[in-house]
C-alpha cells in the first residue's frame, strides 16, 4: 500500500517534469512571451527574466518551481495578475460542479437502464437500449452539445446557451435557480454520454451475472425477483462499473476543455486553453500538476475500491 | 492383431490429401459479414475512405472557392447549388466536408501507425523477455497512461506554433498537422502496449510456440512468425478503436482553435464556423455529422473484428 | 405429484411423467442432455427463458402449480419445494456472508426475531456437520471447501423444513471421498425432516444407493419408471437395460470381451429427434413399428411404468 502511494507522487512529481522540460525545451519562455507580444519594454522582459530565473539552469527552475508548489504557492498568473492557486480552485469548482453531477446522474441512470434490459434480454427493450447505448457513447462529445444548444437553446429558446450565469438580471431574481438554469444544458451533454457508457458496460456484466447459478438458487429460496435482481445480480455486476468511474471521470476531466468551449463555461478547462493561447505558464504548469494529481488520485482510489468492494480480493 | 503377419506391414501407396477447410482468415470474414454492426462498421469506413480518395473528383466546387460570395453570399442555407449551402466565407461546405475526409484518415492512420509501432515493440520486449525489462518498460507505459494526454498536446501544439515563427520551418505545407500527428502517435501507445505485453506474455506459453522452440526455430522467427500472427487479431481491434479516438482528437483540438489553419480539416471547418452557429447551423452540422460517422464507422468495425476473431458464445 | 410436458421453440421435455410420495426418493436417471435438470426446474417453475412451459400439470400437495401466480409461487418456493444446486462454487453468492445469505432466505419466509433465527441457522449448520458455525457464517464462500460449500446449500434448502426437496447432480462435482458423506447427510435429514426428494443424477451407483423409486430418462422423454430395487435387477425398458449393462461393475469379470459394452450411436439432437420411438436407432430390439409409433406409457404389475412398444405399450403416430 505505502509502495503505491510513493510510486503515485513519483508519478505526479515526473509529470510535472516533464511537462515542465517539455515547454522549456521547446523554446525559452520569455522568448517566446515576447515573440507573441511584440513591443515590450527592455526593461520589462529584464523583469520578467529575472522572476522567471532564467539566469539559472532549466533544472534549478524547475526545482525551484517544485519548492514553491510544495508551499502553496503556485505563482502569479501573468494575463490575470492575481494568485494562481485561489484562481484555480474557483474556476476548479465551476468545472467539478458540471463533472460530479454528471457522473452521479450516469450512474443512476445506467443502473436503471441496464437493469431493465439485462432481465429482458433479446427483447426490443433490450436491443433498443443496446443501440441507444452505443449510439449515446459513440457520438463526440461536442456535437451533441451543439445539437442541444442549437435546438434548446436558439430555435426553442428555452435554455441559454452560454455562461454559468446570467450577465444582468438573474433568471427569477434568484441566482441559484439562475445558475442552475445554466447548468441544463452542458450536464445533459455530459450525462448522454455518461450514461450510455456505463450502460453498455453495467448491461453486459448484468447479463453475465443474471446467468449464473446463484442467482438461479437465490430465485429457487423464493425470494422476490425484485430483490435478486437488485441485491444479488446488481451488486455483482456494479463492482467492475464502480472501478470503471474512476477511468471515466479521467475522461472527463481531459475533455473538459472541449465541453466548457462549447457552452463558454467558466471552468477549468476553458481557464486552460485561454493560458494556453495567452501563454500563461504559471497558470499551464499550476493546471496540468492539479490535472495529474487528480487523475493519480482517481486511478489510486479506483484500485482501493475494488479491494473494498469484492471481498475476493485481498492486498497481497 | 488381426491378419497380418509380423515383419510384413502394409504401406499405403497413394497419399489422400485432405480437403482444405477454410483458413482462419476466410472463417473471420465470414463471421465479420454475418456481424450486422460490425458490417455496417466496415460499409462506413469504406465510404469513407472512397470519399478520400476521390474528393477532388466529386466534389462540385474547389475548397477554397468562394465564387458564392457573388451569387449567394456566405452562411446560404442548402440550395440546389449548394447541397450543405455556404460557410462563413462562402466555401460550399459539401466540397469541405469532403475534402476533409483524407485529412482525417491521415491523421488516423498516421498517428496509430507510429503508436503501433512504439507500443507493439514496447509491449512485445516487455512480454516476451520478462524480467526486469519488463517492470521498466511497464512502469513507463504507467507512467504516459497517467499524463492527462490531451491537455498535454494543446499545451506542446500550441508552443510548438510559437516557437516556429520566424524559423524556416514556418513555411512548411502541414507543419501543424504533422505535428499533431506524431504527438498523438507518441502518446497514444500506452494501451497497445499494454495489450502487447498480455498477448505476448500469454502466446509465450502456448503449446505451439514450445514445439517451435523444441524444433530449434530461432528466437527472431519464433517472434515473428509464430506468436505476432495470433496476436495480431487483438491488437488491429484496439488500433481500429485508435484510428477513431486519433480522428476524434484531432477534431477536438482543432475546434479548440489549437489545429492547423492551412489544412481542411473537420475539426479546423467546427473551429471556423461555430461562431455563426446560430444562422448557418449547417456549416457545423455537415462536419459535424462526418466526424461521428466517421468515428462511428471505426468503432463499430473494431467491435465486428473482435466479434469475427473471438467468437463470443451466444447464448 | 404429477409431472408436465414442455417445450422451447424444440420441445425439450414431451410426455413426461413421474410421481413422489411421502418421504420418498425418487431418482431420475439419465444421461447428459435428457432434460432431467430441466425437469426439475420446471416442479419449481424455473425454467429459464427462452424456454417455457407450455402443457402439463404439476400437482403439489393437491395443488396444480401451474395456476398459481408469481406471488404464490414464491412464496412455495424455498418454504414447501426447494432445490440443491450441482455446482457448489456457483451457487453461493460471492460477495455476501455466508450468514447474510442464510438470514436474508429465513427472514423474508418466516418472521423470527434475531435471536431465534440466528439459533436456527447455527441448529442447521449443526445438523448438516459444520462445526463453528459463528465462524462459518461471517465467511465468504470462497473460503469454505467443496464440500463445506455444498453442506451449506443443503442448509439453506433445509432452513424451512420444506417438503420436497430438488437435488440436482448434489455430489458430482465434489470429490469421491466427500460425495459419500453427502448422500449419507442427505438420507440422514431426509429421514428427520420428512421430506421427499427428487434425486437428478447420472450416476447409476447414486440412485443405486438413495432411491427408493427410479424413472429413467432419454432424450427429453420418460421410459421406464419403477421401484428401485426392481428396476435395477430387472430392467424392462431396452434403453436401461443398456444403460445397467454399460455400467463396469466389480461383480462382473471382462476377461473375456474385447471391450466394455456401450449403447451405439449418440443421443439425438432434441431440435431433430427421430421419428416414432426416440430410442429406436440405438434399440437392439428396433423394429419396424418402433420406426412410425411413439409408444405411450403402461403399466405393468406393482406400479412399474414402461413405454417401450414390445412391452405392451400403445403407440402414436409421431
Amino acid at each position: 500500500m505505502a509502495r503505491r502511494l510513493v510510486f503515485a507522487l513519483v508519478l505526479v512529481v515526473g509529470v510535472s517534469a516533464l511537462i515542465f522540460f517539455l515547454i522549456n525545451a521547446i523554446g525559452n519562455p520569455v522568448d517566446m512571451l515576447m515573440a507573441d507580444r511584440p513591443g515590450t519594454t527592455d526593461q520589462a522582459i529584464a523583469a520578467l527574466k529575472a522572476y522567471y530565473h532564467l539566469d539559472r539552469g532549466v533544472f534549478w527552475r524547475y526545482l525551484i518551481w517544485l519548492g514553491s508548489v510544495a508551499r502553496g504557492d503556485f505563482g502569479t498568473s501573468i494575463t490575470f495578475n492575481q494568485p494562481v492557486g485561489p484562481m484555480l480552485i474557483e474556476y476548479g469548482l465551476e468545472t467539478l460542479k458540471l463533472q460530479i453531477p454528471a457522473i452521479l446522474l450516469g450512474l443512476l441512470l445506467a443502473i436503471g437502464i441496464a437493469s431493465v434490459a439485462a432481465v429482458r434480454q433479446y427483447s426490443r427493450v433490450d436491443f433498443g437500449v443496446m443501440t441507444g447505448a452505443l449510439l449515446g457513447h459513440s457520438l463526440p462529445g461536442f456535437l451533441v452539445g451543439i445539437l442541444l444548444i442549437l435546438v434548446f437553446a436558439y430555435w426553442l429558446g428555452i435554455f441559454p446557451s452560454y455562461g454559468a450565469y446570467s450577465t444582468l438580471t438573474p433568471l427569477w431574481g434568484s441566482s441559484l435557480a439562475d445558475s442552475l438554469w445554466h447548468m441544463v444544458l452542458p450536464l445533459a451533454m455530459l450525462t448522454l454520454f455518461n450514461t450510455a457508457t456505463l450502460t453498455l458496460l453495467l448491461r453486459a456484466n448484468m447479463v453475465d451475472v443474471l446467468r449464473h447459478d446463484y442467482i438461479m438458487a437465490a430465485r429457487a429460496s423464493g425470494l422476490p425477483e425484485r430483490r435478486v435482481v437488485f441485491r444479488h445480480a446488481l451488486r455483482n455486476a456494479i463492482i467492475p462499473v464502480l472501478t470503471y468511474l474512476g477511468i471515466l471521470f479521467g475522461l472527463m476531466l481531459a475533455t473538459a476543455p472541449v465541453t466548457e468551449s462549447v457552452f463558454t463555461w467558466p471552468g477549468a478547462g476553458f481557464l486552460y486553453i485561454n493560458a494556453i493561447q495567452q501563454l500563461d505558464y504559471p497558470v499551464i504548469m499550476g493546471e496540468t500538476l492539479v490535472v495529474t494529481i487528480m487523475l493519480v488520485f482517481f486511478t489510486l482510489l479506483t484500485d482501493i475500491a475494488y479491494v473494498l468492494i469484492d471481498p475476493r480480493i485481498r492486498l497481497e | 492383431m488381426s491378419g497380418v503377419p509380423a515383419g510384413q506391414i502394409a504401406v499405403p501407396t497413394a497419399r489422400r490429401r485432405l480437403p482444405r477447410g477454410p483458413g482462419n482468415l476466410r472463417q473471420g470474414w465470414d463471421r465479420l459479414r454475418r456481424n450486422r454492426t460490425g458490417f455496417l462498421g466496415l460499409c462506413l469506413v469504406t465510404l469513407v475512405v472512397l470519399i478520400a480518395i476521390l474528393a477532388p473528383m466529386i466534389a462540385p466546387y474547389a475548397p477554397n472557392d468562394q465564387s458564392a460570395m457573388l451569387h449567394f453570399g456566405a452562411q446560404a442555407p442548402p440550395s440546389a447549388a449548394h447541397w450543405f449551402g455556404t460557410d462563413r466565407s462562402g466555401y460550399d461546405v459539401l466540397t469541405r466536408t469532403l475534402y476533409g475526409a483524407p485529412t482525417a484518415l491521415l491523421v488516423g492512420l498516421g498517428a496509430m501507425l507510429i503508436a503501433a509501432v512504439i507500443g507493439v515493440t514496447v509491449g512485445a520486449l516487455a512480454g516476451y523477455l520478462g524480467g526486469f525489462a519488463d517492470e521498466l518498460l511497464m512502469r513507463a507505459t504507467e507512467f504516459f497512461l497517467v499524463i492527462p494526454v490531451f491537455i498535454v498536446i494543446l499545451a506542446v501544439v500550441r508552443l510548438f506554433g510559437v516557437v516556429v515563427i520566424g524559423t524556416p520551418l514556418e513555411g512548411l505545407p502541414f507543419l501543424k498537422l504533422d505535428a499533431i500527428i506524431v504527438l498523438l502517435g507518441l502518446f497514444g501507445w500506452p494501451p497497445l502496449a499494454r495489450l502487447a505485453r498480455a498477448e505476448f506474455l500469454r502466446l509465450k506459453q502456448a503449446e505451439f510456440v514450445e514445439a517451435a522452440r523444441c524444433i530449434g526455430a530461432r528466437r527472431r522467427d519464433i517472434v515473428f512468425r509464430h506468436i505476432l500472427p495470433n496476436a495480431l487479431p487483438s491488437l488491429v481491434v484496439v488500433t481500429a478503436l485508435g484510428i477513431g479516438s486519433a480522428i476524434l482528437a484531432e477534431a477536438m483540438i482543432s475546434f479548440l482553435g489549437f489545429g492547423d489553419p492551412k489544412t481542411i480539416s473537420w475539426g479546423q471547418s467546427l473551429y471556423f464556423n461555430y461562431q455563426v452557429l446560430r444562422v448557418a447551423p449547417w456549416a457545423v452540422l455537415a462536419p459535424g455529422m462526418a466526424i461521428f460517422l466517421t468515428v462511428l464507422g471505426f468503432n463499430l468495425l473494431a467491435d465486428g473484428l473482435s466479434d469475427a476473431f473471438n467468437p463470443r458464445l451466444k447464448q | 405429484m404429477d409431472f408436465p410436458s414442455r417445450a422451447g421453440a424444440v420441445r425439450a421435455i414431451d410426455d413426461v411423467a413421474f410421481t413422489v410420495g411421502r418421504q420418498e426418493t425418487l431418482g431420475l436417471v439419465g444421461e447428459s442432455g435428457s432434460g432431467k435438470t430441466l425437469s426439475s426446474l420446471a416442479v419449481l417453475r424455473l425454467v429459464p427463458p427462452p424456454a417455457r412451459i407450455v402443457a402439463g400439470r404439476i400437482v403439489f400437495e393437491g395443488q396444480d402449480l401451474l395456476t398459481l401466480n408469481s406471488a404464490q409461487m414464491a412464496a412455495l418456493r424455498g418454504r414447501r419445494i426447494a432445490m440443491v444446486f450441482q455446482n457448489p462454487a456457483y451457487s453461493l453468492n460471492p460477495i455476501l456472508s455466508i450468514g447474510a445469505q442464510l438470514t436474508e432466505i429465513l427472514a423474508w419466509h418466516e418472521k423470527l426475531p434475531r435471536r431465534a433465527a440466528h439459533d436456527h441457522i447455527a441448529e442447521l449448520l449443526r445438523l448438516v456437520g459444520i462445526t463453528d458455525a459463528p465462524a462459518r457464517l461471517r465467511q465468504f464462500p470462497h473460503e469454505l471447501s467443496g464440500g463445506m460449500k455444498q453442506r451449506i446449500c443443503i442448509a439453506r434448502a433445509l432452513l424451512c423444513h420444506p417438503a420436497l426437496l430438488l437435488a440436482d447432480e448434489p455430489t458430482t462435482n465434489l470429490d469421491v471421498t466427500i460425495q459419500a458423506q453427502i448422500l449419507d447427510l442427505l438420507q440422514q435429514l431426509k429421514d428427520r425432516f420428512a421430506t421427499s426428494m427428487i434425486l437428478v443424477t447420472h450416476d447409476m451407483g447414486v440412485v443405486a444407493r438413495m432411491a427408493d423409486r427410479i424413472s429413467v430418462m432419454y432424450a427429453g422423454t420418460v421410459c421406464e419408471t419403477g421401484n428401485a430395487a426392481t428396476l435395477l435387477r430387472s430392467p424392462l425398458h431396452p434403453y436401461t437395460r443398456a444403460l445397467l449393462e454399460s455400467m463396469p461393475r466389480a461383480d462382473r469379470s471382462y476377461q473375456t470381451v474385447r471391450s466394455l459394452p456401450v449403447i451405439p450411436g449418440r443421443i439425438p439432437s432434441l431440435a431433430d429427434p427421430p421419428a416414432g420411438c426416440r430410442f429406436h436407432p440405438r434399440c437392439p430390439e428396433a423394429e419396424a413399428d418402433c420406426r412410425k409409433l411413439r409408444p405411450m406409457p403402461v403399466t405393468l404389475g406393482s406400479g412399474h411404468v414402461v413405454s417401450c412398444l414390445k412391452r405392451g405399450s400403445q403407440g402414436v403416430l409421431a
